[in-house]
């Protein structure tokens, strides 16, 4: 079973991907298909170690602060949260962009990564893709709790009703979020699952309790490694990567819209959807790195996520900084250009107003820091990267704060302005997402496998093709 | 509908009166029809019983009505006319009562007085009748009693004090109700020797002494703000606080009016706080307080030709001059001299039978300080027997009061509990107004009327029974003031010869007009007994007061002592609605604090809650800093009224969370009284005290302001250079309105419009136009609409964290210019967008727009997104973070039946009135006819002393509002997003030479900061 190979069609290398992976092999260590399956399959064997259980425990406890923070706030009121008449969203909405934002470089990398046939992306897709669904679940949080009457959420679906029936407001960019973030989870969820398939079937074979073989082997829907099912699952991976393939653009440009299709100065702007797509996949990418470089230490998966990983990576991160910084300007000559008094004030009360710490927090996180990443010294060193990647999601949680709170707090009449302050409950809800999120994570790497076995071993197999001497000729 | 009142007819065949207390109320007569008032009394006391949880026998079968009394329609609202008592300015009111239940206060529009408008205090006076913590019944020695029991013990104390020839006063705030005044002149006739002292919180004692010195009547001339071209106020807040505000700023609107057919009238106002008068002026002149007697002296020397004075009073002696006999000036002062040669100013100016009319004199202010000084000596060398107080509240307003504890008999007739009571030996609480028949008599020539609109809640008594009881002669209210009007008005009325006839119109009317020259001035109390006939003295007749000069003391600081627009005083402190009113000036609710002026407080290092001790001869008291621009520098101002007994109750107010601070400060009450501080000075009552020092004391207290930034400019290192201020309040000068090229109000802008023109408004479009020039920020209308639409108070916590639940806000603007600081008020409120930002963006069409063009919030659809919120460019909208408490027990009977109260977690916002809207069209319809122009009135336009608020159907071309939608001085509020508002703001009129740049559309000339 373990040593089937993936019957992937063979990868169209164009030279210069060749170039870049023909430098390092894919997977170090000259591993056999048969010592994948083991390093691979080894933590979820085993018993958990004690940092394991360290960080389970930080976890489970920041969750249950969120959670004790929520069954308040939705038993008390929203005016438990600093909100005012004035800022009506500040740490919900910006905590529910940013994990969303996250959630995006999971589908970037299964998706648009494997149809452009990207073969490191096998090391890390497992994992990116279980951030992107723990994400999806963290931000979905937020915009239930932020409702007055989460209990009534269900509203914001269209469904059948005996009210009318009453349908929802079409034209609302909150009700295209329901649209775009159900089915991001839903199609996410899915593409995991079936990714996880053949994996989950070599847990099955591996499984050494009777228990475990029954729980694998149920979830794994009798996955039995023939020809026929690998074709299937192979054309059924390709569907799922098209249709999730747009969800990348797709969210967050919606997500956007939130702010966009507003009449507020500094939410009313056309450059949001790409603004923020591309702000999505730096945060997403910083996140994939914060995780996977913690991941390949503790799990001792080295060897399987490498230096190149991390490399390729940076190398994403330091171009969509680029692009956010872009962005950050065009904001700048745009509202200047406008010759838009209230758009023009804007602008500066961001850089200088009473929110200024906020946003060069924010420049100085999203755009200077990761300028570092242009050196290959910085970038091949693990702890500066890791401690870059905290740097970079630090600041794109500013970024969303920023653009919510700063473009809310002073509007058009002056009479209006007003501050806003956090209080301890917004605060503990937003350590209790990262709470749900690690709790998720860490019984992720504990129980299924966090690299996607079947596909790095059909990528080391295509790999170790294009290195042999035979196809030499086809490297220019 | 609200404009149909009407008073029953059976009143005066029966004589319903007061129904004796042990009479038990369940029964009627089973051959007598029940009238439609002993219904709506029966009603109103179900009502109370359900919510209270009184003595009185619960109702055990609810009947319905076999025989429907005419004319009434459960529920159904009818309008009964009856007097304000909130203060003694003596305004006309219209309750709306459904089912036996007031519900609404709005201003009587025939009063020749307020003429429809009212102040806040009327507006929340409400609160007051469902008010739970007042007293139930009455109580000896803090046990309560029954009125037999009370009556029993207080006439044997009253005859053994008659026996011995005791000294009994009667201490009360002016009275100027006919029938009350006999009834305490007649009680205190029974005794050797009875004294009625009054005394106003907020005294207009030396401008009284002033007039019995020039002309011989201790009396208020009637100011006539109608007739008069030039107005000077000096240091007299005659549209927020003096005497009679609705009046005046009734009066003081309608003469300043574009297109009211005078000559635009011109008023200075020179202060020391910043006041919304001075606010309104053309010019403001920021003296320090000890400055205004040396200015008077300078105005009167320049007035009479002979000083040499420059500058402001040259300036204001020739404009004063200019307008002889339409020239007004008024004092606020209470130094004797200062009043007197006011007087001599306006008799030189011919303001005497012109603008000053003292032939009518006004009775709104009565109190005498130099007959409380006097009484005070008296209590303190023990001469007094026994002392009876109504209204008053002696042991919080006054500085050294503690003698009066000496009082052997001290008996207080208050409604609630305060420092008084506390101290009384007997309470016999009076009824609400709204409780009980009475009578009033404002001014000359006028008289009002007092009904009641509901049965007592409690076991309370009229004070006017109160007294007739105490004097042997017990009666019900209603009979003591009929028959007052038939002995002492019915002869001098024209207007019939059937007494009940006139009777009932009056009650009906709520007034009556008395031809002034057979009108005497109401019996007068000992302490002020003059010649009834007003003796007018020519000028160089009048006597001199002292030739010297006074001098004012340069570097000194001075504390001026004042009672806020919103908190008219201590006696109103325990009104939530009025301390959740944010003062017009500073903004701030529910606090009292230091008003210092911006280099004061560069000086020493002070912030905005900062706290701060002020240290004068008399004492000190610790108080947060206020900044307050515009106020000069040797001023410090502290309001009166806060820090009483009375605001205790609002420990628990609002809603209660791990993080939620109380509503009251470290002493348990709201704000610190700062009535220690005021001085004696020759027998009156100085709200000035000089040498003052402010030492900064530790910590802070942050205040609670409804509004953080003040300017339409904002600040300079956030605009690029050159930005002009932001059109919000658009302003244009008299002499661009004049000329006559100038365009009418259309878009200035080509808009484009992505909508298809689908859902035209055919049928009524509401909108509303409101007069920026005409409002003085006031907040009459804030606390109409909260009282209208069952708005939360929220308390003080919230508001700090800006979740005031206001539904109509008025947002101030400062502006200075070489006429010294302006102030801009604009009433804020849902602008009911034809494009509305908020109904695009609700996940769950929860806001939506009429087919009448107004912007409708479904309280039950909404999940409480907030985004309409956000998206509003307003913030017009006011979100339920919490579960809001309406009051407890008796106090929910005051909710307008009419309006849905909200749950927590849902928007809300101003809705035009709907409820009104569609009363008024099924009025019309049930009526066979169209809705008419002014038929539907908001409940902030009802209220607005100034008609400000205007609204009506956009669709009629010939309503008001149409009209006005299109006036040259129309505009909307950023037109530029095109949301196309149903609101449009007319701009403020400047006076003076346009300024460069100034166009006749004027548009973007905003405000400078």
């Amino acid at each position: 079973m373990g040593e089937v190979l993936v019957g992937a069609a063979p990868a169209i290398v164009s030279g210069r991907k060749a170039r870049v992976q023909a430098a390092a092999p894919l997977i170090a260590g000259a591993k056999s298909l048969a010592d994948v399956t083991r390093d691979v399959c080894a933590p979820v064997g085993r018993r958990p170690g004690a940092a394991w259980w360290a960080a389970f425990l930080v976890a489970v406890a920041a969750l249950g602060a969120g959670a004790a923070a929520v069954a308040y706030q939705v038993a008390t009121g929203i005016g438990t949260w600093g909100l005012n008449t004035t800022v009506g969203w500040a740490f919900d909405i910006t905590n529910f962009v940013f994990w969303i934002g996250i959630g995006h470089a999971g589908t970037l990398i299964s998706a648009i990564l494997f149809l452009l046939r990207q073969r490191w992306r096998t090391s890390v897709n497992r994992a990116a893709e279980a951030m992107t669904l723990f994400a999806v679940m963290c931000a979905g949080i937020f915009p239930l709790i932020h409702m007055g009457r989460p209990w009534l959420a269900y509203w914001v679906l269209p469904y059948p009703n005996f009210r009318g029936p009453l349908w929802v407001n079409f034209r609302s960019p909150l009700a295209w979020d329901a649209f775009a973030i159900s089915t991001y989870f839903i199609i996410s969820a899915t593409f995991w699952y079936v990714g996880l398939l053949p994996d989950l079937a070599t847990l099955r074979d591996r499984a050494k309790t009777a228990l475990g073989r029954r729980l694998a082997g149920f979830f794994s829907l009798g996955w039995d490694g023939s020809a026929r099912t690998w074709h299937r699952y192979e054309l059924v991976y390709l569907l799922l990567a098209g249709l999730a393939t747009p969800l990348v653009v797709s969210v967050h440009t919606i997500v956007s819209w939130d702010f966009a299709t507003s009449v507020i100065p500094g939410w009313h702007a056309t450059i949001f959807p790409p603004y923020f797509v591309a702000g999505a996949i730096f945060s997403g990418m910083a996140m994939v790195l914060t995780l996977m470089i913690v991941a390949r230490t503790v799990l001792g998966l080295q060897d399987y996520i490498t230096v190149g990983h991390v490399d390729v990576m940076a190398r994403l991160v330091i171009a969509t900084s680029g692009m956010v910084g872009l962005a950050y300007l065009t904001e700048f000559f745009t509202a200047a250009y406008s010759g838009n008094a209230y758009e023009q004030f804007v602008f500066l009360n961001r850089a200088a107003g009473p929110f200024a710490w906020a946003y060069w927090t924010m420049v100085a996180c999203n755009v200077l820091v990761p300028q570092l990443l242009w050196f290959r010294g910085v970038r091949h060193n693990m702890a500066l990267v890791f401690v870059l990647s905290l740097f970079v999601n630090v600041g794109m949680w500013f970024e969303r704060f920023v653009i919510i709170v700063t473009s809310l707090h002073r509007d058009f009449l002056p009479a209006n302005w007003a501050g806003y302050t956090p209080t301890l409950i917004e605060v503990a809800t937003f350590v209790g997402s990262f709470g749900l999120f690690f709790t998720l994570f860490l019984l992720f790497c504990r129980f299924v496998p966090v690299i996607a076995i079947a596909e790095v071993k059909g990528a080391m197999v295509a790999d170790r093709h294009e290195r042999a001497p035979a196809h030499a000729e086809h490297v220019p | 509908m609200a404009n149909t009142y009407w008073k029953s007819l059976e009143a005066r065949d029966r004589h319903p009166g007061r129904v004796p207390d042990n009479e038990a109320e369940h029964v009627q007569d089973a051959d007598r029809e029940p009238s439609r008032r002993d219904f709506l009394r029966l009603a109103g006391f179900s009502a109370a019983a359900i919510g209270t949880s009184c003595s009185r026998a619960p109702v055990k079968h609810a009947v319905p009505l076999v025989v429907q009394p005419e004319g009434f329609v459960p529920g159904a609202t009818a309008s009964y006319a009856t007097t304000c008592q909130g203060c003694a300015a003596g305004c006309g009111l219209l309750v709306t009562s459904r089912d036996g239940r007031p519900t609404k206060v709005e201003g009587l529009p025939e009063h020749p007085l307020s003429a429809g408008g009212t102040c806040a205090l009327a507006q929340a006076s409400l609160a007051g009748l469902y008010d739970n913590r007042r007293f139930r019944r009455p109580s000896i020695e803090g046990r309560d009693a029954t009125w037999a029991e009370a009556d029993a013990q207080l006439t044997g104390r009253f005859d053994a004090i008659r026996k011995a020839g005791g000294a009994v006063r009667v201490l009360t705030p002016t009275v100027h109700s006919p029938t009350l005044r006999q009834e305490i002149e007649g009680f205190l006739a029974t005794f050797a020797d009875g004294v009625h002292v009054e005394y106003d919180a907020l005294s207009a004692s030396a401008a009284l002494d002033a007039h019995l010195v020039t002309h011989g009547l201790r009396a208020l001339p009637r100011y006539r703000f109608d007739r008069a071209d030039v107005v000077a106020g000096l240091d007299a807040d005659f549209l927020g606080t003096w005497v009679a505000p609705v009046e005046y700023a009734s009066a003081y609107a309608r003469r300043r009016a574009v297109g009211s057919g005078h000559a635009p009238m011109w008023h200075a106002q020179v202060e020391s706080r910043v006041t919304i008068t001075g606010g309104k002026a053309d010019r403001r002149i920021a003296v320090a307080p000890d400055e205004i007697p040396a200015l008077v002296f300078d105005l009167l020397a320049a007035i009479e030709g002979r000083g040499t004075a420059g500058g402001d009073v040259a300036m204001l002696a020739e404009r004063l001059l200019a307008a002889r006999g339409r020239a007004l000036v008024i004092a606020g002062s209470q130094d004797l001299d200062t009043q007197i040669r006011c007087n001599r100013i306006n008799a030189a100016l011919g303001a005497y039978g012109a603008t000053l009319d003292l032939d009518r004199p006004s009775y709104q202010r009565r109190g005498d300080d130099r007959a409380v000084r006097r009484l005070l000596d008296e209590a303190a060398a023990g001469q007094v027997a026994a002392l009876v107080v109504w209204r008053a509240n002696p042991f919080f307003d006054l500085p050294d009061a503690s003698a009066l504890a000496r009082v052997p008999l001290l008996v207080s007739l208050a409604e609630r509990p305060d420092e008084t009571t506390a101290a009384a030996h007997a309470i016999c609480p009076d009824h609400h107004p709204f409780e009980s028949w009475g009578d009033s008599g404002p001014v000359a020539g006028l008289l009002g009327t007092c009904q009641p609109l509901v049965r007592p809640l409690g076991e309370t008594r009229g004070v006017i029974e109160t007294l007739a009881a105490w004097r042997g002669r017990p009666a019900a209210a209603h009979d003591l003031v009929r028959e007052r009007w038939r002995a002492g008005v019915w002869p001098r009325q024209q207007e019939g010869t059937d007494f009940e006839r006139f009777w009932s119109g009056s009650v009906q009317r709520g007034f009556i007009t008395l031809d002034a020259a057979s009108a005497p001035a109401p019996a007068s109390s000992a302490p002020s007994r003059v010649p009834s006939a007003p003796a007018r003295e020519s000028a160089a007749a009048l006597p001199a007061p002292s030739v010297e000069r006074p001098r004012p003391e340069p570097g000194a600081l001075t504390l001026v002592l004042y009672n806020k627009t919103s908190m008219p005083g201590g006696e109103h402190a325990w009104n939530p609605l009025l301390q959740e009113l944010p003062d017009p000036v500073s903004k701030v609710v529910w606090d009292n604090y230091a008003a210092v002026s911006p280099a004061i407080a560069a000086r020493q290092g002070l912030a905005t809650g900062d706290l701060v001790r002020v240290e004068t001869e008399g004492g000190a008291l610790t108080l947060p800093v206020l900044v307050q621009p515009g106020q000069h520098e040797r001023t410090v101002a502290v309001a009166l009224g806060y820090g009483g007994l009375v605001t205790e109750r609002f420990r628990d107010l609002g809603r209660h969370w791990f993080r939620s601070r109380p509503t009251v400060g470290e002493q348990g009450r709201v704000g610190v009284n700062a009535a220690p501080l005021l001085r004696w000075r020759e027998g009156r009552l100085e709200r000035e005290v000089a040498g003052v020092r402010l030492v900064r004391a530790n910590g802070r207290r942050e205040l609670a302001c409804t509004q953080e930034y003040h300017s339409l400019a904002v600040p300079a290192h956030l605009v690029p250079a050159g930005t002009p201020p932001r059109p919000i309040v658009q302003e244009i000068s008299r002499d661009a309105l004049m000329r006559p090229d100038g365009a009418a109000h259309g878009p200035s802008h080509e808009m484009a419009d992505l909508w298809p023109e689908d859902h035209p408004a055919t049928g009524h479009r509401w909108g509303m136009a409101i007069d920026l020039d005409a409002c003085t920020g006031c907040g009459a209308c804030v606390v109409a609409c909260q009282v209208e639409n069952n708005v939360p108070v929220v308390g003080l916590d919230e508001v700090r964290r800006n979740r005031e639940m206001h539904w109509l806000r008025i947002d101030r603007y400062y502006t200075e210019d070489d006429d010294g600081l302006h102030m801009a008020h604009q009433p804020m409120l849902c602008q009911h967008c034809g494009h509305a930002p908020c109904e695009t963006v609700c996940p769950t069409l929860a806001t939506v727009h009429s087919a009448e063009g107004l912007n409708q919030q479904v309280y039950n659809r909404c999940v409480g997104t907030r985004y309409c919120a956000n998206n509003c460019p307003f913030k017009a909208r006011r979100f339920n973070w919490f579960a809001y408490p309406h009051g407890e027990g008796t106090e929910t009977l005051g909710l307008n039946p009419g309006v849905t109260v909200r749950t927590r977690g849902v928007m809300e916002k101003c809705t035009m009135c709907v409820h009104r809207i569609q009363e008024g069209k099924i009025a019309a319809k049930s009526a066979g006819t169209r809705v008419g122009d002014g038929d539907i009135r908001t409940a902030c336009q009802q209220s607005c002393p100034t008609r400000a608020i205007t609204f009506g159907d956009l669709n009629d071309p010939s309503s008001a509002v149409a009209r006005l939608s299109h006036d040259r001085r129309g505009y909307v509020l950023l037109e530029e997003l095109n949301v196309q508002p149903s609101v449009t703001y007319l701009k403020i009129v400047r006076q003076g030479a346009p300024t460069s740049g100034e166009t006749g559309a004027a548009e973007g000339s905003g405000h400078h900061g």
